[in-house]
């Protein structure tokens, strides 16, 4: 009886906990269900819209997130570098490459919540498209880092892990026929602090 | 031996039906969450404030963010209605470089967006109504509503929010002003 009473409770706890957990888990991981990846890029096209799927739905109702819509712009988020090493915030990075049609785009270092990584100055740690400076080929090269760097700069601060969060507003590749040809800018490590 | 073996067999068929039970916890877990939540967008802002009151998003208006992932170059304001209550029209006067607005639901779904393109000479003026109040406003259209945008919503309750570049800090005034000056209104027809 008492064995029966235990083998109910152990089944209970392994269905109410790994559900309970799992959910947990699939909400917290970055890289979710309707995502779309291009390089180190991650985006959800769906996110905030009644066609999402169930995970980002519950994602929204659990962030509070207003996600951005189709006619606004689209959000991709990186947090591995070319190499697949986690982004840090005590390195260096280059972000190089071309980036897709759009009226103008941002770019930001972030911590863990996405919010933007605070710097202690009045430079913020975000850039946007009219301020950057461009190759001959209208490719764009980011040094991102502590130290002030020659072209463009992107301010960070501190340590631990970061993110980039790069956003394009009123552009094409928001509707979702653009996205499969899109390429985007590679982040390259440069160095670290020891 | 023998009971060994039983009692092992009972075991994973515990744990078995342990897994299946996980399974069924995790889909109506994750169904419940956007009823249950509240830490949505919609309970975070009706904390900060009332219905048809327009509300900044952004951090520099003193105090943290309401609402979170805001793009650190932009501000943003948002006001609740009921279009129950009746239709709502959203001004705001003043020219910035881009500005975008997006109409959500009660669960935060992103139901409609436009941006100063789509509006004529850049001044942001919509109304959002129900599909039945625009049947009504057809027929007679008021002389005022003629420049404005008009977002058929089939909702109630929603969120509607108006994000606004801010390309540098020279802009910052100006978008904030911008904001600031914008209104959220129940409109009498």
């Amino acid at each position: 009886m008492l064995k029966n009473a235990f083998l109910m409770l152990l089944s209970l706890a392994i269905a109410v906990g790994g559900g309970g957990a799992s959910v947990w888990y699939a909400l917290k991981i970055q890289d979710g269900v309707g995502a779309i990846r291009i390089g180190q890029w991650t985006a959800f096209p769906d996110i905030g819209t009644p066609a999402a799927d169930p995970y980002s739905k519950a994602r929204v109702a659990r962030e509070g997130v207003l996600a951005l819509g189709r006619a606004e712009g689209l959000s991709f988020v990186a947090e591995d570098d070319a190499a697949g090493d986690q982004l840090k915030r005590e390195c260096t990075y280059r972000i190089e490459g071309g980036f897709p049609t759009a009226r103008f785009w941002t770019l930001y270092a972030a911590d863990q919540s996405l919010g933007v990584v605070e710097t202690g100055k009045s430079r913020l740690a975000a850039l946007q498209s009219y301020e950057v400076l461009r190759q001959s080929d209208n490719s764009v090269t980011i040094s991102v880092g502590h130290q002030p760097m020659p072209g463009n700069w992107l301010l960070t601060d501190g340590s631990g892990r970061m993110y980039f969060v790069l956003t394009f507003y009123d552009t094409p590749i928001a509707s979702s026929t653009g996205l499969s040809d899109v390429s985007l800018p590679r982040i390259v490590k440069a160095g670290c602090d020891a | 031996m023998r009971s060994l073996r039983a009692a092992l067999r009972r075991l994973l068929h515990a744990v078995l039906l342990g897994l299946v039970g996980a399974g069924i916890v995790h889909i109506v877990v994750l169904l419940l969450v956007p009823e249950f939540s509240e830490r949505d967008a919609w309970s975070r802002l009706s904390m900060a404030s009332d219905l048809y009151r327009m509300n900044r998003l952004d951090a520099e208006a003193g105090g943290a963010p309401v609402v979170k992932s805001v793009d650190p170059l932009f501000y943003a304001t948002a006001c609740r209605f009921d279009l129950e209550e009746g239709m709502v029209r959203i001004k705001a006067p003043g020219n910035v470089p881009f500005w975008s607005v997006s109409v959500y639901d009660r669960s935060g779904h992103n139901i409609y967006s436009f941006n100063d393109h789509t509006a004529t000479g850049g001044k942001l003026d919509a109304v959002v109504l129900t599909p039945a109040q625009m049947i009504d406003v057809r027929k007679d259209l008021p002389e005022d509503l003629q420049g404005a945008i008009f977002v058929e919503a089939p909702i109630g309750e929603g969120i509607f929010v108006i994000r606004s570049f801010v390309p540098d800090e020279s802009w910052k005034p100006i978008v904030s002003r911008f904001l600031d000056q914008s209104s959220c209104e129940l409109q009498d027809f």
